[in-house]
């Protein structure tokens, strides 16, 4: 019995060891929760909007101020490969990176538009669900008449979940533009599309700079 | 018994309808998984057989919207107080809930069909015949969603093809047949089913109200898409599919 214990303490060191040893590269992989991501980051964008010195600037360096802040938790890449589908297999590397430049720069100037909509709007969080390294957050933002349901859905990128779409009020913005960029591919081409992108570029732009 | 106008109007324009979508064959109405990588790209585009009528129709509907729909609205908000509006669409909404109850009962969600006649009487008794929503506030009852649509569809009636209606705008075949019943049977209750000029009017005063708490969202996702048509058709199926299970989360 006596000399049971000490064998047997060493035993359990050992296998403590052991298992300490097994759980290290999974304590490593445990990540953040996506939503708790994601709050601080809504946080974020919220105090940016709430902070009356962003509506002193320009409308460029709101959108410039805003597109970094974005960029915390979006990828804008993943965001284009699935706008694009399956004609993403058919582009080559060049013209993939030209597409994303032109897609995130759309996407810049049509929401940098929503920004004197905000009046104050506040996000709940529903919940979360988690399968691999996909997730979705399921969020409410409040405005003063009504709510809308707005979903978050991110992929685990090393330890940061980063969101590619939104989902709001069900309808999703990859498959939105999705379905409107596989017609004008089917009529017009892929060409036909970049002159358009570059067009409706242009377009913004151009009321920003009349604008400001 | 003589025919109602509501009556007479369903027999000739819903059963031909109803007829046609039955034809048209079963539906495959499946929730879109945007955790699952293959949907994304998989999806099948919709059946749009009619598109060159339909973007006729929705020019029409767009040009109804901007000059005449879109400024008596916004008028209307600015005489009327924001949560004037929301009583008055409250009220509407708890107007509609026998028909809701009824539908839930015909999909078999018979949770759900007590759960809108439960709502009917709260709101209709405390809530001052529905201008308040005591019922989600204080009960914590939960709108119901439920169309005759939605039950055809359980039903295993196909969708038919997408349908730009006038005034009303997307829809698909089997959905505005669905509609059309919906309409139908609030109107058998109504209070003012008598006359066509009082349930236009009545009818009226509801889009135009409802339109008054939704101004400018047209015209923003207007504005962000290329092709406005297949925007809002696309945004139209996506609406229908993942409508039921925002709150149902598997964690």
């Amino acid at each position: 019995m006596a000399q049971n214990f000490p064998c047997s303490f060493r035993a359990l060191l050992f296998s403590f060891a052991f298992i300490s040893m097994l759980c290290q590269p999974l304590s490593a992989l445990a990540v953040q929760d996506p939503i708790e991501q994601l709050r601080p980051f809504l946080q974020k964008v919220t105090e940016t909007l709430n902070d009356p010195e962003l509506y002193t600037l320009s409308r460029k360096e709101q959108s410039e101020i805003l597109v970094e802040l974005v960029r915390e938790r979006f990828d804008f890449y993943e965001m284009s490969r699935r706008v694009l589908g399956p004609h993403w297999r058919n582009i080559d590397a060049e013209e993939r990176e030209q597409f994303v430049t032109l897609f995130t720069q759309l996407l810049q100037y049509a929401y940098i538009d929503r920004i004197d909509d905000y009046s104050g709007q506040e996000v709940e969080f529903v919940g979360q669900r988690i399968r691999g390294d996909r997730a979705e957050v399921q969020t409410i933002l409040v405005d003063r008449d009504r709510s809308y349901n707005v979903s978050y859905i991110m992929h685990l990128q090393e330890d940061r979940w980063m969101a590619y779409d939104i989902v709001a009020e069900g309808v999703s913005l990859v498959r939105n533009y999705m379905e409107q960029f596989r017609e004008i591919i089917r009529r017009h081409g892929y060409i036909g599309l970049i002159r358009k992108l570059e067009e409706r570029i242009d377009e913004l732009d151009g009321g920003k700079r009349e604008a400001t | 018994m003589k025919l109602k106008w509501t009556q007479f109007f369903s027999l000739r324009l819903v059963l031909p309808l109803m007829l046609a979508a039955l034809l048209v064959g079963a539906g495959t109405c499946q929730a879109f998984d945007f955790l699952d990588d293959a949907s994304y790209e998989e999806f099948a585009l919709p059946n749009d057989p009619l598109e060159p009528l339909n973007r006729v129709i929705f020019t029409f509907n767009d040009i109804v919207y901007i000059w005449v729909l879109n400024p008596v609205a916004t008028g209307y908000s600015k005489v009327v107080p924001a949560d004037i509006r929301g009583c008055v669409a409250n009220f509407f909404h708890n107007l509609g809930e026998p028909v809701r109850s009824a539908n839930c009962l015909l999909q078999g969600r018979f949770r759900d069909s007590g759960r809108a006649l439960g709502r009917f009487f709260i709101n209709t008794v405390f809530g001052v015949f529905g201008l308040a929503d005591p019922a989600s506030n204080e009960f914590r009852l939960a709108p119901v969603r439920a169309s005759f649509g939605e039950t055809l569809s359980v039903w295993g009636v196909g969708d038919g093809f997408y349908l730009v209606v006038p005034f009303m705008g997307p829809s698909t075949l089997r959905d505005f047949s669905g509609s059309m019943v919906d309409i139908v049977a609030v109107t058998t209750y109504y209070p003012w089913n008598d006359d066509l000029k009082t349930a236009t009017s009545v009818y009226t005063v509801n889009t135009v109200n409802r339109t008054s708490l939704h101004l400018g969202e047209y015209e923003r996702l207007k504005a962000m898409s290329f092709d406005p048509y297949v925007a809002f058709r696309n945004g139209y199926f996506q609406m229908r599919e993942r409508r039921v299970d925002f709150f149902e989360l598997d964690e």
